[in-house]
């Protein structure tokens, strides 16, 4: 048997971590460029080869039809649910998709699944690279928020990758293990969760008892469309209108040049975190610098909005834990987003205590996984997690009502049982609708499965059948049916609502072999040509640019001359010439850069200036 | 506390030695998790007699000893049987955790065990004495539909409405407090061997509270969504 890790996929980045058998302690494990970041990204080369983490990202500027990020938010929803998410993300859906969402990359058709599997099997080839060992098992963490759908996708994308996926935790859960691993801590503790793309708060006690540790969740609310993305697309929608009045520029809100300010938007907010000014400045295709200076008051006022959507569920979950903020223990901030000061102020005053921000907010749900990993691996020694299911469980009624048989919040695994019998002499087939959700009407809950149970021919009411709904330690359904006259047990196949089938997946795991194992030199080769083509169309661009004529004769022919010979280099497979090729035109092109920068600021300032006039 | 009712499961035979065995989680023979004997209850997953004042502290202490038992997580490298057994083992005792905690579905999961009430049943049943109540609550709230279809001043109908809320939680307050005396007595008289007739008596009268209470909490929950 191989090793085993723990996995956090998220929407913006993804981890792998480990427990060091030495020390006891989780850890991440580093990637090629020595970050334990792996961008959620994934781009699709034209020779069909796919491109996971950070040379994705960059192919995000450059290809981004082929490319995609944020994938986690179309996990286990149909094509319906996100019509919302495709006016705010480059995704592009394949008109044919039916239950099952498909994206096109290039030429190419994925399931959302598939693409998670691409960042699953790249972290595994890290984990690998890095024990020298097959990686054959992993704990993979999930947004507690999430419904039984989308964690059967993040489920079906773990096999897809060639990894058992021995459980999925609750990420804020994993983040409360990791924590309480290393404070040492007991009480009621708070984990606020926002992430890149999803929002969780828990509810946990830790407990020392005589045999370990038990970390029992108590509650769990959230919002699966809730991150730092949104503060992204407001801010990015903020200064796409200011340049369209300033500049009469509109571009595509998916194009490169959108990718490109995005990039630019989301370095701001960040630099925002730490200072309480930052300038923005941008080129623009007209030549012209678009030039702006954010505050930090400015950028609260614009993302107070997505803060407070936040707090309607820390509420809730408060009110079904039944405590009041003051009588928790502690809070623990996690998730990249929650370095933002506005969050950290809004959640000290509502629970009037310092939260916790002593472990990194990016690593610490992968800590969290690797801790359980360790714990399923060894059997549990010293600690034990319950988690709850975020959602009730119903069955559909008549009427289209919804008689809730597992209240949310339960702890898992959790069961139900219902009678069922027939109301026609005869009924062969009672059909079921199972939701998940807390309102009343079955319209307004998800649809997780719908099946029809056999039944032998009989007069009306006779009939027995005991239907067994299990949620297990995953969060994902299963279901049984026992019929009570013959105590004969019945196989049900639930064909879930947004998923895939056996069948899907068989079919994918074979075309995964396709795409499997690249070996390393060909992976570089792709990541050279990547980098290649970047700088080669910024290069272009520059030259484009009315600017640039200043530059002298005999500079503009040594840029012309390094060009043409990285474009040779990138039609062979040598890597090493390929990256020497690149520093020779960056070095060749430093002074075209200076000259753009200095002319385009000058040119925002005048501009500036005269209107101000 | 009153003296403990013994338990006796009925004997069976472990799954995998084939042993006849008494164990309640663990084969004495082979250690294997045995399955939950047939006509377990809740109240017998937790050593408990079977009676309504159960002290909570002591139901979480057990909940958690028996947790590290049976979660699955102790399963991961077992056999496909034994990881089947413990899911259902530890769903089991998470669902008798999630009942017995709560003192309204402690009381409905007795009267279902004995046979008086279906399982998941809930009958609401309309008190006499409040019908004419009920009838102006539900005419104010008709008006308060209508008003607010049509964009008219609410404020005097909010008044009414929430003068009725309060009123008709009072009422159930007033329910619980009689369940809970009502349970008291069930104790007592398990406590003193009561026959089965006298024993029938009580539960008739709980199942009753019950559908009272589940009448008067519907109309209260609806008003507060009304009023929202």
């Amino acid at each position: 048997m191989g090793k085993i890790v723990g996995i956090d996929l998220g929407t913006t980045n993804s981890l792998v971590a480990y427990v060091d058998a030495q020390t006891g302690e989780p850890r991440c494990i580093p990637g090629p460029s020595g970050s334990t970041l792996c961008p959620s990204v994934v781009s699709i080369d034209p020779d069909g080869s796919i491109i996971v983490g950070e040379p994705a990202r960059r192919r995000l500027l450059i290809q981004p039809e082929r490319s995609i990020y944020s994938v986690k938010r179309l996990m286990g929803r149909g094509p319906s649910d996100v019509q919302s998410e495709l006016k705010l993300f480059p995704f592009r859906i394949d008109p044919a998709s039916r239950n099952v969402i498909r994206v096109q990359l290039g030429d190419k058709v994925f399931t959302p699944p598939e693409i998670s599997s691409f960042i699953l099997r790249e972290l595994k080839n890290w984990a690998e690279s890095y024990f020298g060992e097959t990686v054959d098992r992993a704990v993979i963490t999930v947004p507690a928020y999430f419904n039984d759908a989308q964690r059967q996708a993040t489920k079906d994308a773990g096999k897809l990758a060639g990894l058992e996926v021995l459980r999925l935790v609750n990420e804020p859960t994993a983040a409360a293990l990791a924590y309480g691993l290393h404070e040492k801590r007991r009480g009621k503790v708070a984990v606020y969760d926002l992430g890149g793309g999803t929002f969780d708060i828990s509810v946990l006690k830790l407990i020392s008892t005589g045999e370990g540790d038990i970390y029992q969740v108590l509650s769990t609310n959230g919002d699966t469309h809730l991150g730092g993305d949104d503060i992204d697309n407001l801010l990015q929608a903020f200064v796409h209108e200011q340049i369209l009045q300033h500049d009469q520029i509109d571009f595509s809100p998916h194009g490169e040049l959108a990718q490109e300010l995005r990039k630019v938007l989301i370095e701001i907010k960040h630099q925002l975190s730490e200072t309480t000014t930052a300038t923005l400045r941008f080129p623009l295709p007209n030549g012209n610098v678009f030039v702006r200076e954010f505050t930090r008051g400015a950028l609260e006022a614009l993302i107070r909005p997505v803060v407070e959507r936040t707090m309607a569920p820390v509420k809730q979950a408060l009110a079904d834990a039944q405590l009041k903020p003051s009588e928790l223990d502690e809070v623990v901030l996690v998730g990249g987003t929650t370095r933002t000061p506005l969050i950290r102020r809004t959640v000290q005053e509502f629970f009037d205590r310092k939260p916790h921000t002593e472990l990194n907010p990016d690593e610490v749900v992968a800590l969290g996984a690797a801790v359980q990993a360790n714990i399923l691996d060894q059997g549990v020694k010293d600690m034990l997690l319950l988690d709850v299911t975020p959602l009730s469980l119903g069955i559909e009624t008549y009427g289209g009502a919804v008689a809730k048989v597992i209240p949310r919040n339960s702890t898992i695994p959790a069961s139900a049982q219902e009678l069922y019998t027939t109301g026609v002499d005869n009924q062969t087939g009672i059909d079921i609708h199972v939701l998940q959700g807390e309102r009343e009407l079955a319209k307004d809950c998800r649809s997780l499965a719908r099946f029809t149970l056999r039944v032998p021919p009989a007069p009306a009411g006779l009939p027995r059948i005991e239907v067994k709904f299990l949620i297990d330690a995953n969060g994902i359904l299963q279901v049984a049916a026992k019929d009570l006259r013959t105590g004969e047990q019945h196989t049900i196949e639930v064909q879930p609502s947004y998923g895939l089938n056996d069948a899907d997946i068989e079919r994918m795991l074979e075309e995964s072999i396709e795409y499997a194992e690249q070996d390393f030199a060909e992976r570089q080769v792709i990541e050279a040509r990547t980098e290649a083509e970047l700088i080669l169309s910024a290069t272009a661009k520059a030259l484009a640019n009315p600017q640039a004529a200043q530059l002298p004769v005999t500079e503009r022919q040594k840029v012309d001359a390094s060009v043409a010979t990285l474009q040779e280099a990138v039609k062979g497979s040598d890597y090493k010439l390929i990256r020497r090729q690149i520093d020779e035109l960056n070095r060749a092109t430093e002074h075209l850069a200076e000259v753009l920068m200095s002319s385009a600021v000058q040119t925002a300032l005048e501009g500036k200036k005269l209107a101000e006039v | 506390m009153s003296t403990q009712l013994p338990i006796t499961n009925p004997p069976l035979v472990c799954w995998n030695c084939h042993e006849r065995t008494i164990g309640t989680h663990f084969c004495p023979g082979c250690g294997k998790l045995l399955q939950l004997p047939q006509g377990s209850d809740y109240f017998a997953m937790f050593e408990l007699p079977r009676k309504l004042w159960i002290e909570m502290d002591a139901l979480e202490q057990k909940f958690l000893q028996l947790s590290w038992k049976l979660h699955p997580d102790n399963f991961v490298s077992a056999t496909e049987q034994e990881r089947e057994i413990s899911l259902k083992r530890s769903s089991e005792l998470n669902d008798a955790y999630r009942t017995l905690r709560d003192p309204i579905a402690r009381v409905e999961y007795l009267l279902a065990i004995e046979g008086m009430r279906k399982n998941g049943e809930n009958k609401q049943q309309a008190p006499p004495e409040l019908l004419e109540e009920v009838f102006e609550l539900n005419e104010s709230l008709d008006e308060l539909r209508e008003a607010k279809a049509e964009g008219s001043d609410t404020a005097s109908l909010r008044q009414r409405l929430e003068a009725a809320e309060k009123s008709f939680g009072e009422k159930l307050n007033e329910v619980d407090g009689a369940l809970q005396s009502k349970a008291q007595e069930w104790d007592d008289a398990i406590d003193a061997g009561a026959n089965v007739a006298d024993r029938g008596k009580i539960m008739a009268q709980l199942n009753e509270l019950l559908n009272r209470r589940s009448y008067i909490r519907n109309l209260v929950v609806n008003v507060q969504k009304e009023l929202l």
